[in-house]
């Protein structure tokens, strides 16, 4: 399989104006999207940028100010601070359920379909997913009623199994919320990479497993040589995109604890959006907003290179 | 594959034709079509009495429909700008009081001044002072101004609902003096039950706080907090003693450690449940626990030792200026002003702001209005402590959250609340 | 769990599916809480607490939900949006990672950022420039707006997986159908779209379950009820002050139900995916 993934030789050997013209040929593939993008994506962006140097309240004229917006945001210590939490978020949206995906993927596509049929890993895989299906909102108010210190489901089932000194109040500890809102989000977030790797597995040429079966390699030694680099298209991908989303969100941490207790769980992207709704300072929302993209954006275009060069290594 | 591809093409041909033909298809509204939101349940007190009042107006202009749509609270709060800035806004809107709110609106030019149409109808007349304050607002959007923007036409107010059955359990009586009051919370603390329901996470907590400033505080007060007329010390005796006295509450147990992350809605359904004695809260729980509190009688008393307690106007009719039916829209809150509308409301479980007493059966609705004709007469309706800014709200919240978790001295709690009090008075120009 | 015992079943492996079977619990005690508490009465609700099983059944707070907004309009608002976005969305994401992917277009990693964009801004921005748009083509509360802009933001998930995928793709196989004499259209609904088609199976479930579970945007750009969505619809329930929990539930139970089949039925697309092992 290897040696199969690896470009042909003609292909670095053609002259330069020859790739040119290939890639104008496929380039004409991007003109429908790149129009929708333009108008639905980046004229917007750009329309934010210009929102972001002015006073604004969503109505009537906005009045000019020049960079006052940013330089504010340069001294609101909150929002700095806040960005603490993000980091404990995107642990919680984007390293555990990559990792727990990789290896419940694994398991469901090598052992249990292998030895109890397919049908049961789907089932499996299902139930996994469903978390992704439900809406947050309604979720998160399952989640409270669970939490809750008094007689949530889990301090009730902690007492009745004689563990009634971990008892904790969950959501209300400072010292704990964070911790407990990393737990929800990994429950949410583990069925999205477990489908994209296991389609990813589908993918892989049964006859590696094979061979490598044959040769009596143990199974951690398949996952580890065969599995992961096979899949790690996907891989980056669900990194990525869980990283980006763990930075950018902010409802599902505030339909649980409304960013509290105190500001224990508070985080920077909440700020953009109570600025444009409920403070309606739309302009300063525009301008955490922006920073906050370019942040993104630069992360974003770090792991893509770094991706496309592994892609280029590897093939 | 081939052949799925094309069905699906033709599908979403299909869908793409259906879903371009929006809903506002006759949008050249005849004046025969008045265009209603609100966003209050069919069953509460004011989803029964608009239903009744939108009957009436059927009745009394022929030929005119009126368009009702239920609106999610939310959708209103977030986008109630960009509508009312375009042509689908409807003729008549329920609407939010308040200077982040309905004040925004009128200072952004979105609604209709009504002063006129007030006086010439005498709703003026209708509301109490307390009253009329949440529907004036100033060029700047600052309520208690000048100009009509809306319309009430009922009211909320705080009070403590009891449990009879667990003040009967361990004889304790209702409380008239702030004394009685603590002296009732501690037999309950010293028989191991907390005496009051609490919400951390919510509303609940700031407005046990911001009765305690109330207690202590006047209408100038007031007006300096909510309306900016004077500077505010959040170190001021009033404040000062709200804090500590809420934080020694939780020492002590008549508020529970452990309520940091509980939402109203958790604190209102364990009083339901009969695990607490007593909550201090809105009058919109009145027809909820009237419906639900089965296994005990239960009762209402105001604050103690109070002349101020935290209430206001409810939500307001406002009418947008891009409103092509304004007489038709002001005909509709004439009606909704009248006796038999304001009873139907009190009858249930609302407050009324012009309801006559002796025509409503039930005796503890008739309390209900009793209280709160007390509370308005008396100039006693304080608001609540999340007015002042946008985003307030939350801030109030985190404090309260820490004065019950003791992760912060009361004194570094008031410290937290000016930053942003402050912050918001430099943005808008104060 | 050596390899000699491939696929016998043994108490390993057992332990393993247990294991398994106790996680996938888990994973759905939320769901069925909320059907519990949506079969409740509110007054069971309120004195029996959220987390105890029904006592009996009491359909009325589904019922009156449906009715109270109009369920089956805003099933089918949700349907034909989702659904156009889904398709929509795949068949840019295909084309898109078909010049990215394989054809690896000069500046592919910088235009892959610039599409990303879609994701990495957060939506807030979107708002206020495409009110404007809406309002000015005439587009504002239609159906359509939503759908356009969903297809943008989704596609641009699907051309960054899918170009990635692709980027693996067994470059003999190209050239073996080019030595045939396949132009490029041809290479990429013959070949290239058959054999990835699990993740495109996986791109379709995943555009459609966002799109359904969209609130903000649906709840800025439909203002008519009867254009809006589910999710927008079970946004009615929560008040200011009020939030009727047994209410929420049937909102909530019905509202996921539509999302659940649909994935339910597209599970099997996404198992019954043709390998690569067709290569040789």
């Amino acid at each position: 399989m290897t040696q199969t993934l690896s470009v042909p030789a003609t292909e670095t050997k053609r002259k330069p104006v020859v790739r040119r013209r290939r890639e104008m040929t496929y380039a004409v593939y991007l003109v429908p999207s790149g129009v929708l993008f333009v108008a639905i994506i980046l004229v917007p962006f750009l329309m934010n940028i210009g929102i972001s140097l002015t006073r604004w309240d969503g109505i009537g004229r906005p009045q000019w100010i020049g960079l006052e917006n940013y330089t504010r945001l340069l001294s609101d210590g909150e929002f700095w601070a806040s960005f603490e939490h993000n980091i404990a978020l995107v642990i919680a949206m984007a390293i555990i359920p990559a990792a727990i995906g990789l290896v419940l993927a694994a398991v469901l596509f090598d052992i249990i379909a292998k030895r109890f049929g397919p049908r049961t890993a789907s089932i499996l895989r299902a139930c996994i997913y469903l978390p992704q299906v439900l809406p947050f909102a309604v979720a998160g108010i399952v989640w409270s009623w669970m939490l809750a210190p008094d007689n949530g489901a889990l301090n009730e089932t902690l007492k009745k199994v004689g563990l009634g000194s971990l008892r904790e109040d969950w959501l209300g500890d400072p010292k704990l919320a964070l911790y407990t809102v990393m737990g929800v989000m990994v429950w949410v977030q583990i069925g999205f990479p477990l489908i994209v790797f296991m389609a990813g597995l589908q993918r892989v040429d049964p006859s590696l497993y094979e061979a490598a079966e044959i040769d009596g390699a143990s199974w951690w030694r398949r996952f580890w040589y065969i599995t992961i680099p096979q899949i790690r298209p996907e891989l980056y991908v669900v990194l990525l995109i869980c990283s980006v989303a763990a930075l950018k969100s902010f409802d599902k941490v505030y339909i649980l604890t409304n960013g509290g207790p105190g500001n224990a769980t508070r985080v920077p992207a909440y700020y953009s959006w109570q600025n444009f709704f409920e403070k309606t300072q739309v302009g300063y929302g525009a301008a955490i907003a922006t920073v906050m993209t370019l942040i993104i954006v630069v992360l974003t275009a770090v792991l893509l290179r770094r991706q496309s060069k592994a892609e280029e290594d590897g093939s | 594959m081939l052949k799925t591809g094309k069905t699906l093409a033709a599908l979403t041909a299909g869908m793409l034709a259906l879903s371009a033909c929006g809903g506002n298809s006759g949008s050249s509204s005849s004046p025969k079509e008045l265009k209603l939101w609100h966003y209050e349940g069919p069953d509460s007190a004011m989803g029964v009495a608009w239903n009744q009042a939108i009957k009436e107006f059927e009745q009394t202009h022929p030929g005119v429909k009126v368009k009702f749509e239920e609106k999610g609270f939310e959708q209103i709060q977030k986008t109630a700008p960009m509508v009312l800035n375009s042509k689908d806004a409807p003729d008549i809107l329920e609407y939010n009081k308040g200077n982040a709110t309905a004040g925004l609106l009128a200072k952004q030019g979105l609604l209709t001044d009504m002063s006129a149409e007030v006086t010439k109808r005498g709703w003026d007349k209708q509301l109490a002072p307390n009253i009329a304050e949440t529907a004036k607002y100033d060029a700047k959007g600052i309520m208690g101004g000048d100009k009509w923007y809306g319309v009430p036409n009922y009211a909320e107010y705080l009070q403590v609902f009891y449990n009879k059955k667990l003040f009967d359990k361990y004889g304790v009586k209702v409380p008239t003096t702030f004394d009685e009051f603590t002296a009732a919370m501690d037999t309950f603390a010293k028989k191991g039950v907390t005496p009051l329901a609490n919400g951390g996470a919510e509303y609940p907590a700031q407005q046990y706080l911001y009765q305690l400033a109330l207690s202590k505080a006047d209408r100038p007060w007031v007006d300096r907090y909510e309306r900016y007329t004077g500077k505010v010390d959040f170190h001021d005796p009033a404040w000062t003693y709200a804090a500590n006295t809420f934080s020694d509450w939780v020492k002590k147990g008549y508020i529970a450690k452990n309520s940091v992350s509980v939402k109203a809605e958790n604190a209102g359904t364990s009083f339901i449940s009969g695990k607490y004695p007593m909550f201090f809260s809105g009058s919109w729980w009145y027809g909820r626990f009237e419906k639900e509190i089965k296994d005990f009688d239960w009762d209402t008393f105001l604050w103690p030792g109070t002349k101020m307690t935290l209430g206001s106007s409810g939500n307001l009719w406002v009418v947008p200026k891009g409103s092509e039916n304004k007489k038709l829209a002001y005909d509709f809150i004439d009606i909704t002003m009248k006796k038999d509308i304001q009873n139907l409301l009190a009858d249930n479980g609302g407050v009324p702001v012009a309801a006559d007493p002796n025509g409503v059966k039930d005796p503890k609705n008739k309390k209900l209005i009793q209280n709160y004709q007390t509370l308005a007469g008396s100039d006693g309706l304080g608001f609540y402590p999340d007015w002042p800014a946008p985003g307030y709200y939350d801030v109030l919240v985190a404090g309260t959250q820490k004065l019950i978790n003791g992760s912060a001295s009361p004194d570094k709690v008031l410290d937290s609340f000016a930053k942003p009090y402050d912050e918001n008075l430099s943005n808008i120009g104060h | 769990m050596t390899s000699v015992t491939v696929r016998r079943r043994t108490p390993g492996s057992y332990a393993l599916l247990v294991s398994l079977i106790v996680l996938a619990v888990v994973m759905l005690l939320p769901f069925v809480i909320i059907a519990f508490n949506a079969i409740k009465s509110p007054a069971e609700y309120s004195s029996h607490g959220p987390l105890s099983p029904p006592k009996s059944l009491y359909l009325q707070g589904l019922k009156d939900f449906w009715e109270r907004v109009d369920f089956g309009g805003k099933l089918l608002n949700s349907l034909i949006i989702s659904g156009s976005v889904a398709v929509l969305a795949v068949i840019l994401s295909v084309l898109n990672a078909y010049a990215l992917g394989i054809g690896r277009v000069r500046g592919r990693v910088s235009i892959m950022v610039i599409f990303l964009l879609a994701n990495t801004m957060p939506q807030e921005v979107l708002v206020y420039p495409l009110y404007f748009f809406s309002k000015k083509v005439g587009l504002y509360d239609t159906r359509l707006s939503v759908i356009i802009i969903f297809t943008a933001i989704q596609s641009a998930f699907g051309t960054y997986l899918l170009s990635s995928v692709l980027s693996a793709f067994p470059r003999e196989i190209l050239e073996a159908a080019r030595m045939d004499g396949a132009g490029r259209l041809r290479i990429l609904w013959r070949i290239i779209v058959p054999i990835s088609r699990p993740t495109l199976g996986v791109l379709f479930v995943f555009f459609f379950i966002w799109t359904w579970n969209e609130f903000f945007l649906p709840l800025v750009f439909l203002i008519s009820n009867e254009n809006q969505t589910v999710p927008v619809a079970l946004g009615v329930l929560q008040g200011q002050k009020m939030m009727d929990a047994t209410m929420t539930s049937a909102s909530a139970l019905l509202g996921i139900i539509p999302a659940i089949v649909f994935f339910l039925i597209f599970q099997r697309t996404l198992t019954r995916g043709i390998t690569v092992g067709s290569v040789k």
